[in-house]
């Protein structure tokens, strides 16, 4: 049902702006991938093991979701471009209501 | 769920069974024509040649990878042709202890090993070696400047990626093709059909091999230096229920093949590819930024690794055929980085092709190539100093090219060019 979606941003690193829609329990890789999202590779399918989804969340999007996972922290000390105090994997975000209206910016590399 | 398949009760005239027939599992001509044919009808089939059930279509080879809760790894690295049970007492017997740790084992132990190895193999350390490679692949292109002809297999892609793999061991004042010869024939015993006398022939280097991965150990526990085993070893804080001493050895030893084997093969068939092309390998010369797809393009076309293994933990249906727990399964990655359903024209080599980074050439799930951005950096580096200095390479093309092959690797033997046309 449309009032059960959530619509948020992905960020270009060109400052590209393009709103998506998304249902709740989706990951936010999952709806890159929906919808051909450049710069979030993804290599490992979502299984937390390479560290090519990285993405920066803003600052208050970031406080209203779930804090990371003890081993979401250690793989984001790992990523390609510089870690923020936003930053999270995208295959760990799940879509709900915290990040309605949230701004996900890409980062410039991811390897 | 269906009724589970006997394999050995195929109805012959099926095409689950005539894809069996045709499937010789160490042979690569024809190899990608046999499976552009089957993809289309035939999802799944039995090769009893290896008792593995073959996956043809890359939807379900990422489904099954993904899966590590129903499908185990543990026969990733297993012979293949079993080993006689004489050759395993005799390396038992002088202290071969090298156990399963990473690419053939499962959570937890997968998660609690890979959490320490993770810490050396990532992308930003492995950035770290950019220019140690970069000045490794000139100085290999720099030594075949003033020949008209080279093997580019013998002077650059066979030996390029073990020094590579020796910068993250520490390994200096080692002949490189030393461990490229252990490399061949530790593979040769995991995924090729040695005969029995091969087999205990090559217990003892297998032993030697062992060794030089314990010695190396043995050093940095002595004295540590900025590298893969003096990381893991600080990693364990002296604590066996992080990392024992055995699982650091064991990973050293996984190393010192997985780092430069599957790399050597993947440049190789990449420049083979290029050079098949003369008007692609222009292209990169008049525009290097095409490089890095060019290099994805080329995994996806001809993976080195043409396959891997899993085993089914419980009853499963795969590919729409049910089958019982303890099912080995032969997934074909070959097969995948083809496959139409995601790849246009998924038989044309393209360097420009937009989805060419959906290949599964260095898996999938939580096994994922942990080396993919060094292998990467490499395959593009060697194309960018190949293309800068000799532009109007071309293939010698009078000369035959002999693909090595066993059931999970591809690569030419050799690469013979006319350095400048």
């Amino acid at each position: 049902m449309d009032t059960q979606k959530i619509t948020f941003s992905f960020v270009s690193p060109d400052g590209d702006r393009q709103d998506v829609t998304a249902s709740p329990g989706e990951t936010v890789m999952q709806v890159a991938y929906q919808h051909g999202i450049e710069g979030i590779a993804a290599e490992c399918g979502g299984s937390m093991s390479c560290g090519t989804c990285h993405v920066v969340l803003d600052a208050a999007a970031f406080e209203r979701l779930d804090a990371p996972t003890e081993g979401e922290i250690e793989m984001l000390d790992l990523v390609s471009s510089a870690r923020q105090p936003t930053s999270r994997l995208s295959c760990q975000v799940k879509v709900s209501e915290g990040l309605a209206g949230a701004s996900v910016h890409i980062p410039e590399s991811q390897f | 769920m269906q009724t589970e398949i006997d394999a050995h009760n195929i109805p012959v005239g099926c095409p689950m069974h005539d894809a069996g027939a045709r499937f010789r599992p160490f042979v690569h001509e024809g190899m990608y024509d046999l499976f552009a044919e089957l993809r289309a009808t035939v999802p799944i089939f039995y090769s009893p040649e290896i008792d593995y059930w073959v996956v043809t279509r890359r939807e379900d080879v990422i489904a099954v990878l993904r899966d590590h809760e129903r499908f185990s790894a543990v026969n990733a690295t297993q012979p293949v042709t079993p080993w006689p049970p004489e050759m395993l007492q005799f390396l038992v017997d002088q202290g071969f202890t090298n156990e399963s740790v990473q690419v053939a084992c499962d959570p937890p132990r997968h998660t609690r090993v890979r959490s320490h190895v993770q810490g050396f193999l990532n992308p930003k350390r492995l950035q770290s070696y950019e220019a140690q490679v970069r000045d490794l692949v000139r100085g290999y292109v720099a030594a075949m400047q003033g020949k008209e002809s080279v093997d580019l297999v013998d002077a650059l892609t066979y030996e390029l990626p073990a020094r590579t793999a020796f910068l993250l061991l520490g390994v200096k004042d080692v002949d490189p093709r030393r461990v490229k010869a252990w490399t061949e024939l530790r593979v040769k015993l995991m995924h090729g059909h040695p005969s029995r006398e091969e087999q205990m022939a090559a217990a003892d280097e297998l032993l030697d091999f062992w060794r030089f991965s314990c010695d190396l150990f043995e050093q940095r526990k002595r004295a540590p230096q900025d590298d893969y085993p003096s990381f893991l070893l600080a990693s364990r804080g002296g604590d066996d229920s992080k990392l024992t001493e055995n699982e650091i050895k064991s990973l050293t030893f996984a190393l010192l093949l997985a780092a430069h084997e599957t790399t050597s093969n993947a440049s190789a068939n990449l420049l083979l590819e290029l050079l098949r092309r003369p008007t692609d390998w222009q292209a990169l010369v008049d525009d290097p930024t095409l490089i890095p797809n060019a290099v994805e393009e080329g995994l996806r076309y001809v993976s080195s690794v043409v396959a891997w293994r899993r085993q089914a933990k419980e009853s499963v249906e795969v590919g729409g055929t049910a089958l019982p727990a303890g099912t080995k399964f032969l997934l074909s990655l070959a097969s995948a980085g083809r496959d139409e359903a995601t790849f246009e024209n998924g038989e044309t080599f393209d360097i420009r092709r937009k989805n060419a980074r959906a290949h599964v050439a260095f898996g999938n799930g939580i096994h994922f190539c942990m080396g993919a951005p060094i292998a990467r950096m490499q395959m593009r580096m060697m194309l960018e100093e190949l293309t800068a200095a000799f532009p109007a390479m071309t293939l010698m093309r009078e000369q035959p090219i002999d693909i090595a092959g066993v059931l999970t690797f591809r690569g030419p033997t050799r690469l013979p060019v006319r350095l400048n046309g």
